[in-house]
């Protein structure tokens, strides 16, 4: 079953897309909590934008909307690797990965299945804004 | 031998940082894919996959400008990966690490290293072709590397001349060889050889004491000498210049460092006495070179 929900966040365009039923409910919650967390971040100064997924869903929003597909694609690739990297040296599961690069920064995170890429400009506080999204 | 070089400085250096700062489980250097150095616990197949993965990531980072860090927090531990000019350094600690002393370090120690290994490279590549192959007599006539072309161009055509590399600027000496290359088609001393710029190695003082000591003689890890007699042959060195952080300077015997508990740690023993005259202590980086005769 395949449904579609627009967001109510104001000034966002973020789309959810559940692809199956919601398995746990409390995965579901947390997953609303974020996206919450995340609408509200989104406005602060220097966030381009985030993506938002599980393992059912997906959340994105981005000031460059022509970009969505690169960025995904980057976010996903950031994790993979890092994971791979992280076993490599026995490290364990990733937690969460920043990337800063001479423009932009981009601070990737996991919360249980829920995996966060937020996008911000190089001067951005990512410190505050991991202290905001972890639980 | 360009790579060499930056892969030895680049050693040196990180294992003085994993001495100082013990949370440092492994570390690995890598440019352009290739792994140059890495530490004893990291198999080079270990860094050569990681390298794939973070070239994995790299590819699609356009958008966020040239890569400068990327820092990965894990259960276990932390992987910091950072960029310096076209190198990249890995670091992998516990997660009780200090990141923030970490970083300093390697922020602060790798640059001057890579510079330090930029100065004593031949200028261009083609010059690593001509400087490590030794004549078989020794050189007869005069103290400085400033070698005749003739013997190497016979083998070597065109070959600009490392003897100016007192000129910081390696772009610069690059760009010249041509306009410098008739000033130097006269012959000169056709027996001296031409060898590299003396090497200049960072190590880290400990105190050299004892009954027996003599308070002229310095001792070296045996790697850095047997470096020297790879790179000078036949070349006599029979002193080394040790220079302080403070600019201060003088020359002494050296001998190899005895213990092999010391050995590969990037120290230098040096007795009171030259302490006191570079006005330097325990713990302190110095440099050295060899003098060549």
């Amino acid at each position: 079953m395949v449904k579609k929900k627009q967001s109510q966040q104001e000034n966002a365009t973020p789309i959810v897309v559940d692809e199956e039923e919601i398995a746990a409910p409390e995965e579901d919650q947390t997953f609303q909590n974020l996206s919450e967390t995340l609408a509200k971040i989104r406005k602060n100064k220097g966030i381009i934008g985030y993506i938002l997924r599980n393992t059912t869903s997906a959340m994105i929003d981005l000031k460059d909307s022509e970009k969505i597909i690169e960025y995904a694609i980057f976010s996903s690739q950031v994790l993979d690797s890092s994971q791979v990297i992280s076993d490599m040296f026995d490290q364990g599961d990733v937690e969460n990965v920043l990337i800063e690069g001479k423009k932009n920064k981009v601070l990737c995170m996991k919360i249980g299945n829920n995996k966060i890429n937020i996008f911000m400009e190089k001067d951005a506080d990512e410190v505050a804004i991991q202290k905001r999204i972890s639980p | 031998m360009e790579n060499e070089v930056y892969a030895f400085a680049l050693e040196s250096a990180l294992d003085e940082i994993q001495n100082a700062c013990p949370d440092v489980i492994s570390y690995f250097a890598f440019k352009d894919k290739k792994v140059l150095s890495r530490d004893r616990n990291t198999k080079l197949e270990t860094a050569s996959q990681a390298v794939d993965a973070f070239d994995a990531m790299v590819e699609r980072a356009d958008f966020i400008g040239d890569l400068e860090t990327i820092t990965i927090k894990s259960t276990k531990g932390k992987v910091h990966i950072a960029a310096f000019e076209d190198f990249h350094l890995a670091t992998v600690s516990s997660k009780e690490a200090d990141e923030k002393y970490i970083n300093t370090l390697t922020r602060v120690l790798i640059p001057i290293v890579i510079k330090l290994s930029e100065k004593i490279q031949p200028a261009s590549p083609d010059k690593e072709t001509i400087t490590i192959e030794q004549p078989e007599s020794e050189p007869e006539e005069n103290d400085t590397y400033e070698a005749p072309e003739e013997n190497l161009t016979t083998e070597e055509t065109e070959e600009p001349n490392n003897e100016d590399q007192e000129d910081d600027n390696y772009e610069e000496e690059t760009a010249t060889p041509e306009i410098e290359e008739p000033e130097r088609a006269e012959p000169e001393i056709e027996d001296e050889p031409m060898l590299p710029e003396p090497p200049v190695t960072q190590l880290i003082v400990e105190n050299l004491g004892g009954l027996l000591v003599p308070s002229d003689t310095v001792r070296v890890d045996q790697e850095v000498i047997t470096r020297w007699s790879e790179l000078y042959g036949d070349n006599k060195i029979k002193e080394v210049e040790v220079e302080a952080l403070n600019g201060k300077t003088t020359r002494s015997k050296f001998k190899k460092i005895k213990k092999s508990k010391d050995t590969g740690k990037g120290i230098i023993k040096i007795p009171e006495k030259i302490q006191l005259t570079l006005e330097t202590h325990i713990g302190e980086l110095v440099t050295i070179k060899p003098i060549i005769e």
